[in-house]
């Protein structure tokens, strides 16, 4: 009770307490922020290999056949939801007057059913064609327009205007020679298509770049001498909840049976097979990221011991001034643990005080971030978050709270440590000393 | 002089001024190595920016390109600001390994590589024929065949340490490149009985601007093959673009104007020409400009890092303030002592700003020396850290970074001294004022003594 009394009145007495609570909550709140945007757009890089490419990849070392069969038998496995074959390619598309670039064909096998309603431009609806035989593809919305260089947003009433439009793609097909040496030379061909739909996902260099058509199509055009189909790649979406070492497992033995069973590969072939999720995929970049953030916070970190000084300057200022209170204290018999547990215990609470505002602070920041970048935009013209170089269209505003809570324990022993030297400092007071009347 | 022997007393007998000197110098070190690396790593990539473009750029986004560029070359050519001048074409491609199963696309650059040398460091960025330019598009194992220049990132995977593994002299390797060739209306040229021009290019040697969106897409190749690709050598050639070099004393933003003007007189002089109307898509840039998408996302990174360090500094400013504050608690007597022989408030606030400017100094002084002696030691120290804890700052593997920039600019040097020195007066002017309001009869009166 007294130690509390103490507390308020130290509070109310000398306003200057807050300038460390003040210090304590802009450190928290920056670390947090940092953290947190620094987080959500690793998480959202990590996200977008799954938007991409499904929860689990299947790439066996060469193109294979009847993949309707694998298909088949992996959506028969529990844990599966869904599974389609793609085969890719790169390729020139040639879109207009002038207007050439550089794309990635990708050939799925699930092209109606691939992107969500909030995806695609058209809102899923079937496009009006006239020409039912001919091919139907998406486009990504980077391939086909460019966002406003001031707001980076785009037109999407110009891109409408695309919907519908006849475009040409030129890439590279594999053609077995008709010989017996079975040797393959390569031939360029080319695809007329009608743009069907335009894809936005919000991550850049899957709009930027990607051209989808029916795998039927591209098998057509790149191997033209297969009598059926064949895939690069199988991307498998897992139920939600499924558990992933478990299905990688059982992904594993439905290839091993079907790789034996249906394409009559040996061992060597079926073991050099990579089965992995997503997210193994880019774990190389999400390492380094992270790595990154590492050292940002670790830098911010140490500029934020200011803080602690700052806490040791106030209580050792408060310590000096309040000698007097502490031999009276002392006086009454109180033991030299209960004297520093009043400034330890105030260090605390600056702390737990100056990392709650920072918290909130910092959630603030970052739930409206986006707004604060519009405004920044507004205000002084500078728009600082670009898709083109950072990878999706919004900043990433989800609060990570473990490591808020983790950046708020932090906060709170540094303020602590700031306070244990005052406390000491404190304990040796001398009543016989401070109180003496002279 | 008084107010300087204070200033020494208080910094050297108050240990907590130690404090607030601690503050200041770790904010100082941190800010000096964090922007020295930041600063470094800008303009390197700006030089190499430079560098790759020359100092003007006279060009079209448009892959129909522009015609007339011989007639507009020979006028500038011959000016006394121009050193030199080289027509490129630009476009996209579809590259494939004759003897292999791969393809890619790629951005390729026609250009004549001794007159582009001369505008841009072309002729440094090469391995094989480095300095040799002439030589540039003549592959080593075989020099009648036509030869291509391969960005190094689209060749050669880095290692550990950020090293490309060359072989000793290029191996034979047969490129096919497609390229859409376009009529001057933009539309599709057919090309035989394909939509598509393909040549075949043998590798020659890598290129390594430093640019790693560069180094990982572009393919060169000489600038007649490249007109003929894209379809742009007609009766009436055409191009993307013509960068230029200044001599070097004119200065980039004059040397831009006067570009720009005689190409505002000459597109006069071409109205009414067959295919005047591609010159209106034409724009006269600094390298600044041109590559300005590309500058400005890093420099706007800097910013950032910036007002996040000013924000952490708030903090310093605060340890200042509280410093002061109790230093002038302590010294009141010697204020009242000041006041009582004549010195006035502005005296006393002079003298505590004096020992806040002292503290600034000796503090920035503390932490520049610190910065430099770290970022003397960085390259070493990440060497060191990689060797026995496997850390690097950035991955080689995957970042065009060779060491880590460790030359201190003198320009942004100042500026965090002058911050910190700043923030130190910031902090100080609060209590120094208090100081300066106290009533001697209240300071020295016998009950305070």
């Amino acid at each position: 009770m007294l130690k509390l009394f103490l507390w308020l009145r130290y509070l109310r007495k000398k306003k200057i307490v807050f300038l460390s609570i003040a210090a304590v909550a802009l450190s928290a709140a920056l670390l947090i922020v940092v953290a947190n945007l620094f987080g959500g757009f690793i998480d959202v890089f990590e996200q977008s290999a799954v938007k991409a490419m499904g929860d689990v990849v299947l790439e066996p070392p060469i193109k294979f056949p009847k993949y309707e069969e694998l298909i088949r038998r992996l959506e028969q496995v529990k844990m599966v939801e869904s599974a389609s074959a793609t085969l890719s390619a790169d390729g020139l598309l040639h879109l207009g007057k002038g207007d050439v670039r550089g794309v990635e064909i990708c050939g799925v096998s699930n092209l109606d059913t691939r992107f969500s309603k909030l995806e695609r431009i058209s809102g899923n609806e079937r496009p009006p064609s006239e020409n039912e035989q001919q091919v139907r593809g998406f486009v990504g919305i980077g391939v086909v327009a460019e966002p406003n260089e001031q707001t980076d947003e785009y037109d999407f009433d110009a891109v409408k205007r695309v919907i519908g439009q006849e475009s040409v793609l030129t890439t590279g097909a594999v053609i077995k020679s008709q010989e017996d040496s079975g040797a393959t030379t390569v031939r360029r061909r080319t695809i007329r298509f009608t743009i069907a739909d335009v894809v936005f996902t919000g991550v850049y260099y899957l709009d930027k770049s990607f051209v989808y058509l029916p795998i039927e199509e591209v098998q057509r055009v790149l191997y033209p001498g297969l009598n059926g189909g064949v895939a690069g790649q199988v991307q498998i979406k897992l139920k939600a909840g499924a558990e992933t070492d478990a299905a990688l497992a059982e992904i594993r033995d439905v290839w091993k049976g079907f790789a034996a069973e249906q394409l009559g590969w040996e061992p060597y072939l079926i073991s050099r097979t990579a089965i992995v999720t997503a997210k193994q995929m880019q774990s190389r970049y999400v390492a380094e990221f992270r790595k990154q953030m590492r050292v940002l916070l670790f830098i911010f970190g140490i500029v934020s011991l200011s803080a602690v000084l700052l806490i040791f300057c106030i209580f050792y200022m408060i310590v000096e001034t309040r000698q007097r209170d502490i031999a009276i204290i002392k006086s009454c018999g109180a033991t030299n643990g209960s004297v520093a547990s009043i400034f330890v215990g105030f260090g605390v609470c600056v702390g737990v005080v100056g990392s709650g505002v920072g918290m909130i602070l910092g959630d603030i920041i970052t739930r409206n971030i986006n707004t604060i970048e519009e405004w920044i935009r507004i205000i002084f013209g500078l728009k600082l978050w670009k898709s083109s170089v950072y990878m999706f269209s919004r900043i990433p505003n989800e609060i990570d709270w473990n490591s808020a809570l983790f950046i708020a324990l932090s906060a709170i022993i540094a303020a602590t440590v700031g306070a244990l030297i005052p406390a000491i400092i404190a304990v040796r007071t001398r009543p016989v000393n401070v109180l003496r009347y002279e | 002089m008084y107010k300087i022997i204070l200033s020494f007393r208080y910094l050297f007998k108050r240990r907590v001024s130690y404090l607030a000197l601690l503050a200041v110098a770790l904010c100082v070190f941190i800010v000096v190595v964090v922007m020295t690396v930041m600063t470094g790593l800008v303009r390197n990539f700006k030089d190499n920016n430079h560098k790759w473009a020359g100092d003007c750029v006279v060009g079209t986004e448009s892959l129909v390109g522009f015609p007339y560029y011989e007639d507009f070359i020979k006028r500038i050519d011959g000016t006394d600001f121009v050193e030199g001048v080289s027509a490129l074409v630009k476009s996209y491609a579809l590259v494939k390994n004759r003897n292999l199963d791969w393809s890619s696309s790629a951005e390729i650059m026609g250009i004549d590589p001794v007159k582009h040398s001369k505008v841009t460091d072309f002729d440094e960025t090469l391995h094989y024929r480095k300095n040799d330019a002439a030589k540039a598009f003549e592959p080593a194992y075989a020099p009648n065949l036509t030869g291509c220049v391969v960005g190094v990132d689209k060749w050669l995977m880095r290692d550990e340490d950020g090293k490309y593994s060359y072989e000793d002299s290029p191996y034979e390797v047969a490129l096919l490149v497609s390229c859409f060739p376009l009529t001057s209306k933009g539309a599709l040229a057919k090309a035989g009985t394909d939509l598509v021009n393909t040549k075949t290019f043998y590798y020659s040697d890598t290129s390594r601007s430093g640019l790693a969106g560069v180094d990982s897409s572009f393919i060169y190749l000489p600038l007649e093959d490249a007109q003929l690709l894209c379809g742009m050598a007609g009766p009436v050639k055409r191009i993307s673009a013509i960068h230029i070099k200044f001599k070097p004393n004119v200065k980039l933003a004059d040397g831009c104007e006067k570009v720009a003007a005689l190409w505002k007189k000459f597109v006069e002089e071409k109205k009414g020409a067959e295919q005047a109307g591609l010159l209106d898509t034409v724009k006269v840039q600094s390298w600044k400009d041109y590559r300005r998408e590309f500058i400005a996302a890093m420099e706007k990174e800097q910013t950032m890092l910036m007002i996040m360090f000013a924000l952490v500094g708030v903090t310093t400013v605060f340890i200042i303030f509280v410093v002061f504050y109790m230093i002038v608690s302590h010294k009141s007597k010697d204020v009242g002592i000041l006041k009582s022989i004549g010195v006035s408030k502005a005296d006393v606030i002079e003298l505590f700003l004096c020992f806040a400017f002292l503290m600034g100094l000796l503090g920035s002084a503390a932490g520049v020396f610190g910065g430099w002696l770290f970022l003397l030691k960085i390259n070493r120290i990440e060497g060191f850290l990689f060797e026995h804890f496997g850390f690097q700052l950035w991955d080689r593997t995957m970042y065009a970074i060779g060491d880590i920039p460790n030359a201190i600019d003198l320009k942004v040097l100042a500026v965090i001294i002058a911050s910190a020195i700043g923030a130190c007066l910031a902090g100080a002017f609060l209590p120094s004022r208090r100081a300066a309001k106290l009533e001697v009869v209240e300071t020295l009166q016998v009950s305070q003594l």
